[in-house]
């Protein structure tokens, strides 16, 4: 059974207004069990849209969603998903540990029991020494862990990420990339990623989506096959190899034509 | 420590530009193209400190209560007041931010009510609120009512924008958990609105003991310092320190209010004391 499957997705907002904006047009896509998959594109491509669908955060205008084998909606309604956002939107006002505990509070789990789990999960991201903690008195890269942590309390199957390392410095997006790796292969969780570097996409998905915009709209699929995903799968030919097809997938028919300015970016592998 | 250093130094300075002022002024008053630029400094517009303060000790008639007493007594009456008007005024801000947040088209039609309601001059709607509510509450009522007219309205502002301080993603975070209204408002809008909640009902205080002690005099309430203020200064040109007394003990109303605000918001707001950063 897969995860997620999309089915001729068409998103357009403001309809019949002056303002109307295609978002998304006739997507399809399928996210099997366990299995990463980034989406890319340029600004304005509608990556952020598509995973706020498959979130049943907002309605698409035509097609169907399917979540873990039912409607998005009723999947969101069981908390079928986590979710990261690229800010890590943690609550200020509880500590660390209370704010892991929030969907297992809402799910309506004993006191205990969410203690426990919460701080299993506080554990996995390796912030059990910091469950009292406020989240102003955190580092960027520890609150965003915080958030991974929240998004897994619930151990969903499915794991939905917009953007999570983006406000983050090089050094320590690189370092949460190979956690949530392992975190993704401990949990078994299938994993939905959106961001925009292309070296991020490639480390860490099983399989990259190309989107375009204007409409947006999916214009290639690339699977990843690393020989390792560590440091020195990040020195790979293969890692590589995939980055510079993901960078010619974006930029469409318009990339062979000009090998030159493609020599000259491919030194640069984001 | 330091903070009760720096009220008393506050004190000191109002003090000394009082008795500086004395010493310098003219006690005519500085007249220039016949307007009045600056206050008399004589004894009587402006008595000693220490005139007022030894009239505090003394009765306010002969063979009265000393006037302290009294004057504590009309602050603790008005006190009564201000409280019940504030309790009434907060809720009632609370509710209408509330609705507010919750039906945008409430916010819209309402919100230029509210601020309306506001230009409305408190002396003009004092006695229409002692004519109707007469009848139906003791007259500290109805001075709890004006007041809570003036402070439901800090509240409903305050409160609104606080409850849609909460970034779109938190929102989405929400509604992702299935949270519904309810829900969201309590674990989210709430707790996130209460920095903006607290200094909206810092100046509510302020606003119901204006509108106690303003209601009371419009309305002819006794035994509250409002009408104390009034009696007292009409024996101004015989006893120029007794209207300071009852001035005080406005002032003093006005603080312990403030005070007593301000003590609301410290276990609610324990995550604001931690700022130190760790990082990993």
């Amino acid at each position: 059974m897969s995860s997620v499957d999309i089915n001729g997705v068409t998103k357009t907002f403001n309809q019949g207004r002056a303002d109307e904006v295609v978002a998304l047009s006739e997507v399809d896509l399928t996210v099997g069990d366990g299995e990463f998959v980034s989406l890319i594109g340029p600004s304005g491509c509608g990556k952020s849209t598509l995973l706020r669908l498959i979130a049943d955060l907002i309605a698409p205008s035509t097609g169907t969603i399917t979540v873990a084998g039912k409607s998005a909606g009723a999947a969101r309604k069981e908390q079928a998903y986590g979710i990261a956002f690229q800010q890590s939107g943690l609550f200020e006002w509880r500590t660390v540990l209370k704010n892991v505990e929030l969907p297992l509070e809402l799910r309506g789990l004993s006191r205990p029991e969410r203690k426990a789990k919460a701080e299993q999960m506080l554990a996995l991201v390796g912030l059990e020494d910091f469950a009292g903690h406020y989240p102003a008195q955190l580092s960027g890269g520890m609150q965003q862990r915080v958030a991974i942590a929240r998004a897994l309390a619930v151990q969903p199957p499915l794991l939905l990420m917009d953007e999570p390392f983006g406000a983050l410095d090089e050094m320590t997006r690189e370092r949460l990339q190979s956690e949530l790796l392992g975190i993704c292969a401990q949990t078994g969780t299938s994993t939905v990623f959106v961001t925009h570097s292309i070296s991020e996409a490639v480390f860490l998905s099983n399989r990259v989506v190309v989107m375009s915009a204007r409409p947006g709209r999916i214009t290639a699929s690339i699977t990843v096959d690393l020989p390792s995903r560590d440091d020195a799968g990040r020195l790979s030919p293969a890692f590589f190899d995939k980055i510079t097809e993901v960078r010619q997938a974006l930029r469409g028919d318009a990339a062979p034509a000009r090998p030159a300015e493609n020599a000259v970016a491919g030194t640069d592998p984001r | 420590m330091r903070r009760v250093l720096y009220v008393l130094l506050g004190l000191a300075v109002v003090a000394a530009l009082w008795e500086g002022y004395k010493v310098v002024g003219n006690p005519e008053g500085t007249v220039l193209f016949g307007v009045r630029i600056l206050p008399r400094a004589d004894d009587l517009s402006m008595p000693h400190l220490w005139t007022v303060l030894e009239r505090l000790g003394r009765p306010e008639l002969t063979g009265g209560r000393p006037v302290w007493i009294v004057v504590l007594s009309a602050c603790l009456f008005t006190l009564g007041i201000t409280a019940a008007g504030f309790v009434i005024g907060a809720f009632v801000g609370l509710l209408l931010a509330i609705v507010m947040e919750r039906f945008g088209i409430v916010e819209r039609g309402l919100l230029p009510y509210v601020i309306l309601s506001q230009t409305v001059p408190l002396v003009a709607l004092a006695p229409l609120v002692a004519g109707w509510g007469g009848t139906l509450m003791p007259p500290w009522a109805t001075v709890s009512v004006i007041a809570a007219y003036l402070a439901f309205f800090p509240v409903a502002v305050g409160m609104l924008r606080g409850l849609q301080s909460p970034s779109a993603s938190g929102v989405e975070l929400m509604r992702s958990y299935a949270a519904g209204w309810w829900r969201t408002l309590v674990k989210l809008r709430f707790p996130a609105s209460l920095p903006y909640l607290f200094p909206a009902l810092r100046l509510a205080g302020a606003a119901a003991v204006v509108g106690a002690v303003v209601g009371e005099i419009s309305t002819g309430t006794r035994g509250g310092i409002g009408r104390l203020i009034i009696e007292y200064s009409r024996e101004a040109t015989s006893d120029p320190a007794k209207v300071y007394t009852a001035m005080l003990g406005a002032a003093l109303l006005g603080l312990v209010v403030a005070g007593l605000v301000s003590l609301l918001e410290v276990p609610l707001m324990r995550h604001r004391r931690h700022v130190e950063v760790v990082t990993l």
